[in-house]
């Protein structure tokens, strides 16, 4: 009995430290380098006009119509780039290099993407990880392209 | 029961092996055509490990494809050609933003005072933020490993702020700089703690 009750107050405790973690603003992902045609951001449900020069963020999708396209800059130099019909999901970024920090995850409901590697391949090839409906791609570097058609 | 597991294995087998059919120009409904492509700046054309319905695939050479249909294993990789390539993601390879370009300026002992050196650098990075269309500029501060870690972290933030503050005086807009320190934790050169080393007093200047 003593044994579950601290099992569940060890899980309680794991619960609250994350908590906090999960409901902090993360920093900024990267830039929008490139945007034409009806593309749009979709933050925590909000679609917002995708435009040049603006910030993204871990979790954010872009989503584009049949004349959409979205160029973005990462803060490790990597680049996607988000062709017409697509809906793509920077799910996770993590680049902190001093904490040893990184990850790389890129989810392609569907459309047209190219991928091109940066710092995170680099530092830590293991962390980056594309996932198509049907398909879970490693990349050990350096420029990948991607169709997934509807 | 050991029958049936072997018929298993074996049509799992024969899936996993697959039609080995060339890359279909016209991909039927919820297929994916995956390409590594070559490093559009002449750098190492790397490897991706495509892994569906328990089967993998590695993709090695130059416009390597693979296709998967609807959670069926990958198909064997076919290199394909060119205007394929453009045909499907031409479009999309052009809204790829520039390739960012590093610079590293190199600082003096324990300072925050840039080499002659890296002073002569700087007109040429001025000159490709002016030339880009959606400009930014990351700066990221290292030191050598004299000192401990947090010291460090602080010298390589002041050095970072140095650069940040030679490119606004020279017209740069601030909001387009980020200035981050990784202090002595991403050496250029591999040293032993509390060494001198030159080359790892650095800013890394990453115009994108």
């Amino acid at each position: 009995m003593n044994g579950f009750r601290c099992c569940v107050a060890v899980v309680v405790l794991l619960l609250a430290a994350a908590t906090p973690v999960l409901g902090q603003p993360s920093p900024p992902a990267g830039r929008i380098k490139v945007a034409s045609g009806s593309a749009f951001i979709v933050r925590q449900g909000q679609s917002i006009p995708a435009h040049i020069g603006q910030l993204v963020f871990e979790g954010d999708v872009f989503r584009t119509a049949a004349d959409g396209h979205v160029g973005v800059t990462l803060n490790d130099d990597t680049r996607v780039s988000v062709g017409p019909g697509s809906e793509i999901r920077l799910d996770r970024f993590l680049y902190s290099p001093a904490e040893g920090r990184l990850g790389f995850v890129l989810k392609i409901a569907r459309g047209i993407v190219v991928y091109v590697s940066g710092r995170i391949a680099k530092l830590s090839p293991d962390s980056i990880r594309l996932e198509t409906p049907s398909a879970i791609v490693g990349v050990r570097g350096t420029r990948m392209a991607i169709s997934v058609m509807p | 029961m050991k029958a049936l597991a072997v018929g298993l294995v074996a049509v799992a087998a024969a899936v996993a092996c697959g039609p080995r059919r060339p890359a279909t120009p016209s991909p039927p409904p919820g297929s994916e055509l995956l390409v590594l492509l070559p490093d559009p700046d002449g750098g190492a054309l790397g490897r991706a490990i495509i892994t569906s319905a328990s089967a993998t695939v590695d993709l090695v050479g130059e416009r390597e494809a693979t296709e998967v249909v609807a959670n069926r294993p990958p198909t064997r990789p076919v290199a394909i050609d060119e205007a394929r390539i453009q045909q499907v993601f031409g479009d999309v390879l052009s809204a790829l933003p520039p390739p960012p370009k590093s610079f590293n300026l190199y600082f003096q002992f324990d300072s925050d005072q840039l080499t002659d050196a890296a002073r002569a650098l700087l007109p040429e990075i001025l000159r490709l933020v002016k030339e880009r269309p959606v400009p930014d500029v990351v700066a990221i501060g290292h030191t050598d490993t004299i000192g401990s870690g947090a010291s460090n972290f602080q010298l390589g933030l002041r050095r970072a702020t140095r650069v940040r503050d030679l490119l606004v005086g020279a017209g740069v807009d601030a909001a387009l700089i980020t200035v981050t320190s990784v202090g002595e934790a991403e050496p250029l050169v591999q040293t032993p703690d509390e060494t001198m080393e030159p080359r790892n007093r650095r800013v890394e200047v990453a115009v994108r």
